[in-house]
């Protein structure tokens, strides 16, 4: 019997015709990528972009028969893909993709940001495709980014930590804000063009977003130091129905609520403004003592994220 | 015929007459408080339910008309009538006191609130039967000390923060100290140990007695020093939460000091009007009254 996969049982010419074949599924496989990558860096049609990113971030280019010893990290695909997303959206200006020759691998920097932070995508391990979108210098994580499951989730932690500690003296504010927009405007075509479930966090500006807290139990004293501090820059913390409002500008109001927009019972932020373009990162950055407040009090009031994925 | 009528007719006797005039006052006044009622007329309510100190205050007369007998008759609805008049009279304070909100705890009764601020405090009751002011007198005493200190420019607790802020600062010396001391301690046993080892001359044992006490004293002072250190920080956090208190008490007191500065300039002020707060209301009503009675 003749058996294909045991070349014993082969002659010579079978055991050729087999190898031949094998070859020719490699260069196949090679050709698709290509064909992927074609699409990838090319195409102007977003579904397209998102069919190839997808595709090729779990490709196996190499083969028993043929390998290539010059490839991309498969996480690299993403840093392609947020590229040309927002090339698509006119913000490719706004960021740089680098490729590092001598270990062939992808990195991005945010114009806005100058040289400060590297960024490229690690792979979450969480066995679904998830990736992280990760500064090299600090390693922190500013988003996780899931394309079969179609979600992006920020992470306000890390967006703490580099916007507003790490990069808060080194660069303006408008740069700062610059970047954090560019990172909206990814997480915005991603619902827009492919309904992704988008959590901006945060970022996030609308009226009705509740920024909860870390805590559940939020002690009277935390709020009280915003008081005396507030008091102090001359803006009253005043007593509401359900926690304490703060008049920031006639048009602009914090209010600290001990219920979600759901009315379930948890501690958190509303910030509300006629035009609903201020979140709570904005007003960190514009607020200098509350930005001391939050910091300084930062176990109890850091901003929740998805923990199924931080 | 006018025999017949003799048959039937009792005659009335003194006693009677009197409880007959005595019930027909109290008709009258349950009538005339129930069309008062009816007519929303508050005036004329507090003129029913107090007669006497309406005289006084605010007719102005020196007549002592005894008719508390008459408004006991409503005692029982006290409640419900605190809770009537209670509407017209928060809207009158709220010109005069808008700094001042109410909480109905339950019907006719009325905590004082001092200002719409964060962790306002509860400053007393409202006494509405009497168009009266019950200030929690510690709360009242803290404000009219901070107007005071007003004038020397000082807050309430300007000095308790202060001791405690000065009280951390030697903290924080003893913590960062720590290097030091361990340094000496170091130095001085190492003292201790040479004066030890000195061949003890009869004659210097003394000396060397008296040397090796003052170095184990050294020893413990530091070692005292440094036990204070280990809870310096728990000491200095607690600080810094008496402070917060502190801090935030100012901030309230600052905040009513300026509510009634900005309304009556001065506390003086505020207590006068407060004191003649019933006669002012009583003729607001009045000049309401005929307001309405021109119309």
């Amino acid at each position: 019997m003749i058996n294909e996969n045991d070349p014993s049982t082969l002659s010579t010419s079978g055991r050729l015709l087999s190898y031949n074949n094998a070859v020719k599924e490699g260069l196949k496989t090679g050709q698709q990528f290509t064909e992927l990558m074609d699409q990838l860096i090319n195409t102007k049609d977003p579904k397209k972009l998102v069919e190839a990113a997808q595709t090729l971030s779990v490709f196996e280019l190499d083969s028993d028969y043929v390998t290539f010893p010059h490839q991309y990290n498969n996480a690299d695909y993403y840093l392609i893909f947020m590229s040309r997303l927002l090339e698509l959206h006119d913000q490719g200006e706004a960021i740089t993709l680098e490729s590092h020759e001598d270990d062939q691998h992808l990195t991005q920097q945010i114009a806005a940001l100058g040289d400060l932070g590297v960024f490229a995508f690690v792979g979450a391990n969480d066995s679904n495709g998830g990736v992280y979108y990760q500064d090299r210098v600090t390693n922190e994580t500013l988003f996780y980014l899931n394309l079969s499951r179609r979600m992006m989730r920020f992470n306000s932690s890390a967006i703490t930590k580099l916007f507003v500690e790490t990069y808060a003296d080194k660069i303006e504010k408008d740069q700062l804000l610059t970047a954090t927009d560019l990172l909206i405007a990814f997480g915005q075509a991603l619902k827009t063009d492919f309904g992704f479930d988008v959590d901006f966090n945060l970022l996030d500006t609308n009226n009705n977003e509740f920024y909860e807290f870390a805590t559940s139990n939020l002690g009277s004293e935390v709020v009280d130091k915003l008081f005396v501090a507030a008091a102090q820059e001359n803006y009253m913390l005043k007593h509401d129905k359900d926690g304490a409002v703060l008049e920031l500008a006639p048009d602009l109001t914090l209010k600290i609520a001990s219920h979600n927009a759901n009315g379930g019972a948890a501690w958190g932020l509303y910030v509300t403004d006629k035009d609903q373009s201020v979140s709570w990162f904005k007003v960190l950055l514009e607020y200098p003592f509350l930005r001391k407040w939050y910091l300084e009090n930062i176990g109890d009031l850091q901003i929740r994220s998805d923990s199924l994925v931080f | 015929m006018p025999n017949n009528n003799e048959d039937t007719t009792q005659e009335v006797t003194p006693g009677q007459a009197q409880l007959d005039s005595s019930i027909t006052q109290k008709i009258n006044y349950l009538q005339t408080l129930q069309s008062a009622l009816h007519d929303h007329d508050d005036r004329q309510i507090y003129e029913l339910i107090d007669k006497t100190r309406y005289e006084r205050e605010v007719k102005k007369s020196r007549s002592t008309t005894k008719t508390q007998e008459l408004a006991d008759l409503v005692a029982d609805d006290h409640e419900q009538l605190s809770h009537y008049l209670s509407e017209k009279l928060i809207d009158y304070l709220g010109q005069t006191y808008p700094f001042f909100y109410y909480d109905e705890v339950k019907d006719g009764e009325f905590d004082i609130y001092f200002g719409n601020w964060w962790d306002r405090r509860k400053f007393g009751k409202l006494d509405v039967l009497n168009v009266a002011f019950k200030f929690d007198e510690t709360e009242y005493n803290k404000l009219k000390r901070a107007f005071e200190l007003d004038a020397l420019n000082q807050r309430y607790n300007t000095e308790n923060i202060a001791d405690i802020t000065a009280n951390s600062a030697e903290l924080q010396k003893l913590i960062e100290g720590q290097d030091e001391r361990d340094h000496e301690k170091e130095k001085l046993r190492q003292q201790l140990k040479e004066v030890s080892q000195k061949s003890t001359l009869p004659w210097d044992s003394g000396k060397v007695k008296e040397e090796r006490q003052g170095i184990v004293d050294q020893l413990s002072k530091l070692a005292d020093d440094d036990e204070e250190a280990i809870n310096a920080n728990k000491k200095i956090k607690e600080n810094d939460e008496k402070i917060l208190s502190l801090s935030k008490e100012d901030t309230i007191l600052t905040y009513e000091k300026q509510s009634i500065q900005q309304k009556f300039e001065d506390f003086s002020h505020f207590e006068s009007h407060n004191q003649s707060l019933y006669t002012d209301y009583l003729t607001n009503l009045i000049g309401k009254g005929q307001v309405k009675a021109d119309d």
